[in-house]
This record gives structure tokens, sequence and C-alpha cells, in this order.
């Protein structure tokens, strides 16, 4: 594939609006991609190498890690994978690329057999009696025959299952980031994370089941950005921290500044924003295909003429010879013969803002987007109406109630937060109700459940999704939505949120049903660690 | 938000029905204000779960508990729930329905202010107290107050003050000292307190006679120590309110005899403060909650005992501190806080397992009369 270079950095980029996802094809396994230019694209999780690599073979995976960490940010800006194949911290394929597998090798992580009176292998199907073999933070093995193999950890639990993701959270991000509101589209998240900051919060929700987030910079930011999904256990590498780079495309409208409510014109001028936005980022992404149609259609004429030219070559190199040479006689200067296919197409300006908007219209990344009033949902919905490819998700969605109908239709999900909001909230949870998550589930929308944004809260999420069983929301779907569905709204269910082999280690064995107030998290295993255990508590 | 009574039904079969017609002489000790409620399981305190009791009720007090299979007398009225029974829940500190009337921001002093005038039985507030199980509350001071005045336990529907001078509320938080106003310091507080507890007039002089319990405000641990200090001093008994950390301190809470009323619960609440439950609770201080709504959702009251089971608090004492613990604090254990004979038929039917978030109120009766939900 033909590239161009960024006029500043140099740094190869291409656009391709590309079709959405391939099973086999998850954030992890995209390969060393052309359009990263060379950089290796296999980011071996620092240091773990397979038994039979040569201390030579070990250096090269460090200096190829540092290379890549040197790079990662900016290759990320501009190369855009097909289906959000970003930056993948997978393993390249054998074919590929040697490098050693990046994947937890059998080294890498504890092997672990997990014994379940109850598997819930993901929200309504349990098998009793099962078991699960955990190798290199992978599940390698689920069952209810299976054996423990010889010398591996055994746990035994009277529940077992998918380990919870905070849909709406910040933890893992350096502080200020999820507050920040001079973000734009191109801000991404995972430049904000900081595998140090906040230790005690990301442990004690680890220990609530809590191991992973959509954690979101410029969460209340107009256009706040790409957020990513994140293990937050502390001690990971920043490599494996990140589950998914670029999970979403966030933006807000209608939102309170510093504690005060904005006028009802200004939330709507929230609203045309957006919508501009989005078609900018339309418009960006036709151009570009517009380009791209160009530019192969000139470098067919290219080659064509080139062999038009092979053909001729001797008589056409005898002339060219001879008109050089009557240029040189006359003293005058030679020049070329040109072809009007020479003018190649010229590139739309680079604009990373809209390149990312671009992939959102697409659909490669949903947009997820933070509004609460009627009026604003309302209009939100109409204005998206035209994008058929764009999938928006709404966060907050007080008065969601009142578009149930519509958000149904179009299958668009709400990140309800199930807060116990006294008088003293903003102005747009007026009306705010623990009930919300119950009644939009009852009304056929597809419920999420968040803990609002900020970093300290995701602890409490199985907490909030209690306070929505209580009120209405029935116990299944509230499972569902801490996990299966979360991971599926943000692409990253070939990784987490139901207990199947291949997917990410991220598990729970707990004394009771999960969700339920008197039941303990006796064992948390995330990151190719058994993270918590009793002892622990 | 009304809930349906659905799994609450009156029981009606024909042979009650005739044997009412027919005994008509002997069903006269039922009246319209004796009813029974079964329950799959009946939470009676101390962590007694019945299974398939039934609670006689008549004239708003409980007057017995039959176990299972012994049926209620002839001629009352049983309501069978499919779910559980409990005793309502109890909040220390509250403010519901008194926006304006807990506080008076011209006056730092205010021993004698008696919080039940700021009692608006009919305000909306009630209603959602009642829709989480929620049948008494101690209406408080504002957290502003020095000394806020005398507080009030009353109940959630029926416009019943329970008891009329439950404490004489002070502070030694500094959220209640400003630097323009009389006194502005932990020690010109002291000074001040000390001296009305001496001139034994009023509500000081009660306290200082044992006839009054006091709560004191405090909120950081260097507060609490104070307060403890400051009461043990004077031989005041009551409780330590806010306390975030207090359980550090148990030993010495325990020693003064005191107990203590934790804040509610709010996202993201440090762990070491919903740690210092546990702590209590092991060094056997009674505890309680305080809600403070409206400004705090009713939901918080039961969702600060979840979010401390969590954090190590066994379910029994949790269970407790909603209840009975909450009631001695409020010095109201005789009338409520338990299922037993002779008390206030103050009741909830939930749908589950009433410590567990994800279990419903399905209806709230208190002083035997249906204050929520249900069908009629």
């Amino acid at each position: 594939m033909k590239l161009d270079r960024h006029p500043l950095l140099g740094v190869p980029y291409h656009y391709a609006p590309v079709s959405h996802t391939s099973p086999d094809s998850g954030p992890r396994s995209s390969k060393n991609h052309p359009a990263v230019g060379g950089v290796a694209t296999a980011l071996p999780l620092a240091g773990r190498v397979t038994g039979r690599d040569t201390q030579h073979n070990q250096m090269d995976v460090k200096m190829h890690s540092m290379h890549r960490i040197a790079t990662w940010s900016r290759t990320a800006l501009f190369a855009l994978l097909p289906m959000g194949n970003a930056l993948a911290l997978g393993p390249p394929t054998q074919e590929e690329d040697p490098v050693p597998e990046a994947q937890p090798s059998e080294e890498a992580g504890e092997a672990l057999f997990l014994r379940a009176g109850r598997l819930i292998i993901r929200p309504g199907e349990v098998l009793e009696g099962g078991k699960v073999l955990v190798r290199g933070g992978r599940i390698v093995a689920v069952g209810a025959d299976l054996e423990a193999p010889v010398g591996v950890r055994e746990i035994n639990g009277d529940v077992i299952c998918s380990a919870f993701l905070d849909p709406w959270s910040a933890l893992g991000l350096s502080g200020t980031a999820a507050t920040d509101t001079s973000t734009s589209a191109a801000t991404r998240s995972v430049d904000s994370l900081d595998i140090y900051s906040s230790e005690h919060l990301r442990l004690d929700a680890v220990r609530a089941g809590v191991t992973t987030t959509r954690a979101q910079v410029g969460e209340r930011s107009a256009i706040g950005g790409v957020g990513a999904v994140l293990r937050i256990l502390p001690g990971l590498s920043t490599e494996q921290a990140i589950v998914l780079e670029e999970s979403n495309l966030a933006a807000a409208i209608g939102l309170s500044k510093k504690g005060r409510a904005v006028g009802v014109f200004d939330r709507l001028k929230d609203i045309d924003k957006l919508v501009q936005e989005i078609e900018g980022g339309q418009k960006y992404g036709e151009d570009q295909i517009e380009y791209r149609y160009d530019l192969e259609e000139w470098q067919k004429e290219i080659a064509e003429k080139e062999e038009e030219l092979e053909k001729d070559f001797k008589k056409a190199k005898k002339d060219r010879e001879k008109d050089q040479k009557k240029a040189e006689d006359k003293g005058k200067d030679f020049k070329e013969k040109r072809y009007k296919e020479d003018k190649k197409p010229k590139a739309p300006r680079f604009d990373s803002d809209k390149e990312i908007m671009a992939r959102a219209v697409d659909g490669e990344l949903c947009l997820v987007v933070h509004a609460n009033r009627a009026s604003e949902l309302r209009e939100l919905l109409k204005a998206t109406e035209e994008f058929d490819r764009l999938r928006l998700v709404v966060v907050g969605g007080t008065a969601a109630l009142y578009v149930a109908e519509e958000l149904a239709e179009r299958h668009i999900p709400v990140i309800v937060w199930p807060a116990p909001f006294g008088t003293e909230g903003l102005d747009e949870y007026d009306g705010h109700d623990l009930s919300l998550a119950g009644r939009l589930d009852e009304a056929g929308v597809e419920v999420l459940i968040g803990s609002g944004g900020g970093a300290n809260a995701s602890r409490d999420l199985p907490l909030l999704a209690g306070l929505a069983i209580g009120h209405g929301l029935p116990r299944e779907e509230a499972f569902a939505a801490l996990t299966e569905r979360a991971a599926q709204v943000f692409d990253v269910a070939d990784h987490l949120g139901a207990v199947e082999v291949g997917n990410d280690a991220e598990l729970l064995v707990l004394d009771g049903e999960p969700l339920v107030s008197t039941t303990h998290v006796q064992y948390v295993v995330t990151g190719g660690q058994l993270a918590v255990t009793p002892e622990d508590r | 938000m009304m809930a349906n009574l659905s799994n609450a039904r009156l029981r009606s079969a024909a042979s009650a029905a005739l044997a009412l017609l027919a005994l008509h002489s002997v069903s006269s000790a039922s009246s319209a204000d004796t009813f029974a409620i079964q329950a799959e399981r009946v939470h009676t305190g101390g962590g007694q779960v019945l299974k398939d009791a039934t609670v006689v009720i008549a004239d708003g007090k409980i007057v017995s508990i039959l176990t299972a299979g012994v049926e209620a007398p002839q001629g009352v009225d049983v309501i069978e729930h499919e779910g559980d029974l409990s005793a309502g829940l109890i909040a220390l500190q509250d403010f519901s329905g008194a926006k304006g009337e807990n506080h008076d921001s011209t006056r730092t002093l205010m021993p004698d202010a008696d919080l039940s005038h700021a009692y608006h039985p009919d305000h909306s507030d009630f209603e959602r107290l009642l829709s989480e199980g929620i049948t008494s509350i101690v209406l408080a001071p504002a957290r502003a107050s020095l000394v806020g005045g005398v507080t009030a336990v009353v109940k959630t529907h029926g416009g019943r003050v329970l008891k009329r001078r439950a404490h004489l509320q002070l502070s030694l938080a500094s959220s209640s000292l400003r630097h323009d106003r009389f006194p502005t310091s932990y020690a010109g507080a002291l000074t001040e307190f000390d001296e009305r507890l001496e001139s034994e007039q009023g509500a000081f002089g009660e306290a200082q006679a044992g006839k009054l319990p006091v709560v004191i405000r405090a909120d950081s641990k260097h507060e609490v120590q104070r307060a403890v200090a400051f009461a043990q001093e004077h031989g005041l008994k009551g409780a330590i309110a806010g306390a975030s950390r207090s359980g550090e301190l148990a030993a010495s809470i325990r020693d003064a005899g005191l107990g203590v009323i934790y804040r509610p619960f709010t996202l993201g609440m440090e762990s070491r403060s919903l740690r210092s439950v546990a702590l209590l609770a092991e060094a056997k201080v009674p505890f309680g909650f305080g809600l403070e709504a409206p400004l705090r959702h009713p939901a918080s009251l039961r969702l600060s005992a979840a979010a401390c089971m969590r954090a190590g608090l066994d379910a029994k004492t949790a269970w407790r501190a909603l209840t009975e613990d909450a009631a001695s604090i409020a010095g109201v254990e005789s009338s409520v806080g338990v299922v037993a004979a002779g008390k206030d038929a103050d009741l909830v039917l939930w749908s589950a397992e009433p410590l567990d978030l994800g279990s419903s109120v399905v209806a709230v009766y208190v002083d035997g009369l249906r204050a929520f939900g249900g069908d009629q």
C-alpha cells in the first residue's frame, strides 16, 4: 500500500476506513502492519521470552520494546489500522514476525486451576461444577471434566465468574486527565495512562472485583478524546495494563461547568458543535476515500505509461538523447517531457481530530456521549439519525426514559450511573432516579452500569449495581452490564466478559452469587496473576 | 414510586370467612386494627430468622410472633408475603422535612432548641424514606451548628414523635467553627461547653446530670479523640457522630461508654474509614448510621451497611447498626428496632434478604398502618 508521510513528523500514515471486527483479529492480534512503517507492533511483555531464546534474542526484545515505547504514541496517532487494531499489544503470528511470543507465555504467569460449585460462563450460561485452567494470563481450558495438571495451584470456590469492567471511569489515568476540558478528538486516554498513580484506589477496585475500566480523559469536555480499556492492577507494565488502546471517542453535551448549570442555548450550542464535528469527520473520511481512489487511478495510469515506455524504450531513449543534445547545442536547459499523469493527487490536509472523528462516523470506534436532559437526548438522537454507521452510546441519560423507544430501536446502549444522589446533585441530574436502569431495561434498552467517570468510585461499581438491582434491574441484566455487555460495547469481547477459552483470565472466585451484598470476593485473577486471595481481605 | 404488593395478598379462604361468621363473639378480640403478616423469613432481631412465621399486630403494636405451622387467631386477616419481613430501619442524624428549620445561622449556641419543632410529618421527604424501609429517624440540627439543640426521634409516617428529647447535640468538628462567629477554635468551644455544663442549667444541665445523652460531632481522628476526652471528663453518655476513622480509637470510645454514629457512605469514600467500622464492631462499640437526607439519598442508609460489610463488617452487626443498635443510640430501644411482642409495629416487607442491596422494599408499616407499597 502506498504510504504518505506526515509533513511534520515524517511518520507514515494512511487512512483506511475499514470493515468491522473479524473474529481472529482482535486488538492483540494486529500485526506488523505496514502503516506503522516497520515499527513492529508486536509488543512482547518486556522481558518475557520463551525458553529457547538466546541472550542476544532477549536483548533484541528489550531494544525492540524500548523502541516501541518511544514511538508508540505517535505512531498510533497516525497509524490508523484496520478495525481498531491499533497498536496492538499482541503477538505477531509466526509467519509474520519472528519476535518471541508477546502473549503471556507459560513462564509469564502462574498457571492456575479453578474449581467452582457454579461456573458462570456468561450471563445466563452456568456450568455446575465447572473448572477453569489458566495459563499465561489466558483461559486455556473450561469444562466440568477437567483434571488439574500436576503441580498447578488449585483454587476452589462457590462461584466463579468474569471480573467486572467499569465502562465509565478514569481509574488508571493520571490525576487530572478525567477532568481536563481542553481535550479534542485526537486526545488519547492511553497517553495519560499512569501505571504508578493511585495504587490504593486501584487495588481496592480489584479487591471489589473490578479489574478493568473503560478509562476516559476529558470526561466532561465537549469532545473528550479517545477512551481506552485498561487493566488496573498495580504493578503491571504499561503494555500489560492496556487491553484496548482505542475503545471509543467521547463527547459531552449540556453538562454543568464548575458546578453551575449551563443555559439552554449553550446546551443547544453543544449539540450543534458536536454535530458539526461529526459532519467534519464524515467529510474528511469521504475526502480520504476519494483521495485513495484518485491515487489508485493515478498509480494505474503511471504503470500503464511505464509499460508503454518500456515497449518503445529504445525509440524513446533515442528521442530523449536527441532532445537533450539539441538543447545542449542551443545552450538551453533540457526539459523532461511531462505527462499529465504525473500530477499526483494531493492528499487532503491531515487533521488528527477529524481523522478520529471519521473513524467514529464510520463506526470503527463507538461515540460515547454524556448527555442527561430529555431535550438534549432528543436533539442528539435527531441530529445523529442520518449517520447510519455511527455507533452511539449514551452516558448518564438521566431522562433517557423519555427517548427509550428510540434508544431501543437504534440499539443505543445507555451507561447508567445508579448513584444515590441527594438534593445536592448537579442540575443535569434533576429527576435522577435509582430505578432508571431497571426501567430502561424493561423498555428494551441495553443498559450498562458505570461508576461515574472519576477514579475513586470504580471500587463501588458492584454496590451501584446492587442499588440498580434493588430498584428494578433484574440481577442477571446487572451482571451482564458489568461483564459481557460492557465488553461487547467497547469491542473487547474477544478478551473480556465471558469465561471462554482464549479470553484473558480476568476472573473472580466468590463465596456466593455475584452482586449480592453479603457475597465476598475471595480470589481475583487478573493480568496473569492471582492478585487477591482471602488473606488480603 | 409505589411498589406493587403483588406477593402479599389477603388470605381469603372461605373457611376462615365462615368461621368468622359462625364465631362472631369469639373474634371480638380482633378489631379492624388487628391483622397478621406471614412471611417466608421473619428477621426478628439479634440475627435470628424465623421461617414462615406470622407476626400478629393489634393497635399499632406487635402482639405476638407465631412460628411456622401456628395459625393466626380466627378472624384475623393474614397478609401473606413471599419474602422477608424485618423491623423498620432507623436513621440517626437526619434532616428530612426540616429544611431551614434545623439551623439558625445567626446563633452559635442554642442548647434548648427543640428539633421536634422542625418535624413536618406531611413532607414529601418522608415518602422517600419509607420507600427505602426507614421508619424512624433522629431529627438533628444542621451540620454547621455548634450547639444545635436537642434532637427528636420521629416516625416517618403518622406524625408521631417517638422521643422528644433524645440528645443534646454538640459539635467539635472544624466545619462548625467559623472565623466570623464565636467561638472560633476548638479551645473556645470546649471552654464554652465546660462553662455551660458547670452552670447545670437547661439541656447542658440535664446532660451533666446524666439525664440527657449527648451527640458530639467530630469528623477527623483528632476531633474524635478530643470529643471522647471531653465526654469522659464530664461523665457524659451518648455517641460521637461523624467519626470517619473512629474504629482506630475503638478502645477509648468503648472505655468512655460511648456509641458512634457514622456519616452515610458516599461513592469513593476512603477504604480506611470503611474498614474502621469493622474495628468498632470487634471492640463491641455500638454504632449506627446517619443519613442526612434529603441532602443524601435515603438508599444511602442500606448502602452504608453494604459498603461496610464489603470492608469486613459481619452481617449480623451490620443489621444491628441499621435497627436495634441504632434504636439504643437514639434511646428508643424499648419501642423499635426489633420484631418482638410489645414493640411498635414498624415493619418492612422486603422482596428478599434485607441486607442485600438487590432486595427491594415491597411494603412498609408504621405503627401498624401501611405507609408505603401494597395493593390497597
